[in-house]
């Protein structure tokens, strides 16, 4: 797995920057946003694309690129996740997790938006989507264009994946 | 004691805006909330408002569209983006269309206090 060569030339970007600036940017969000430090875990040893009581929080990026910023997430943390953000328990996977987590895809979809921009990217952000489930399964159609992140948070990971590629 | 209107589509940003507002040490009476521009329009109605803090990437009418239509009907309350949008060209067409100021999601209580300090 590895980000779109000619997306990251047109960047002016590697590969390994776009990680750092990913890994920065999730640092800051959680530390600021959510009142929890996070330490990434890079790289990913095994590609993952089942997962199992999880939340998935996910930001569509389109322009002359396209791609998604996604952030994939045992329900448990989310709930704590969640729970930080509120300043309240939260004890159940419902609205308030899914809106904490597409908001934190879209705080981490807007950092790489940024980045992105400067290198000359026209990109666009999407309204977060989220997917929850006991069991499911994420299908990028070019597993290749993509980079995913693990992160540990106390005991439990968390993924934050990006996938570009040019549109036309 | 000021009256702020909050903009954001995620019911989870307006409740750190308004817990960091009140953490910042700013003297917030009211807060009104909204989930998007068209909810935002019709909340300026709601009563005397002192400051607006409106999102960008929202559904039905986004933040910017808001913001001009909003100086359009003559609100002439300070409106601060906050947004994950932080690229000079959208901060730039926001304050084109009558924003006073943007702050960049995520935020710290100490850059509330620092941007919107002089307007309150």
């Amino acid at each position: 797995m590895s980000l779109n060569a000619k997306v990251m030339e047109f960047a002016h970007l590697q590969e390994k920057e776009m990680t750092r600036y990913i890994i920065d940017a999730t640092r800051e969000v959680f530390s600021t946003m959510v009142a929890m430090e996070v330490a990434d875990c890079y790289p990913l040893v095994e590609p993952v694309t089942q997962f199992h009581c999880s939340i998935t929080g996910m930001i569509g990026m389109a322009g002359s690129y396209t791609g998604m910023l996604s952030i994939h997430c045992p329900a448990l943390l989310a709930m704590r996740i969640t729970s930080n953000m509120l300043g309240m328990e939260v004890e159940e996977v419902g609205e308030d997790v899914n809106d904490a987590l597409g908001e934190i895809a879209n705080m981490l979809g807007g950092h790489v938006k940024q980045v992105l921009s400067k290198g000359g990217l026209d990109l666009n952000l999407s309204i977060p989507t989220v997917i929850s489930g006991e069991t499911y399964t994420i299908h990028s159609t070019d597993n290749d264009d993509c980079v995913v992140i693990p992160f540990q948070c106390d005991e439990e990971k968390f993924l934050v994946g990006l996938t570009l590629k040019k549109e036309i | 004691m000021s009256n702020i209107l909050i903009v954001d589509d995620s019911s989870t940003m307006r409740k750190i805006i308004t817990r960091s507002l009140r953490q910042a040490g700013l003297s917030v009476e009211t807060i009104f909330e909204a989930a998007d521009g068209i909810e935002g329009l019709n909340a300026l109605g709601s009563g005397p408002i002192d400051l607006i803090l409106s999102d960008i990437n929202m559904p039905n009418m986004d933040g910017l569209e808001f913001v001009k239509q909003a100086r359009a009907q003559g609100c002439t309350v300070p409106i601060v983006m906050i947004t994950t949008e932080g690229g000079e060209d959208i901060i730039g067409e926001a304050i084109t269309s009558g924003a006073n100021g943007s702050i960049r999601k995520p935020f710290t209580p100490d850059q509330l206090q620092e941007k919107l300090g002089g307007l309150l």
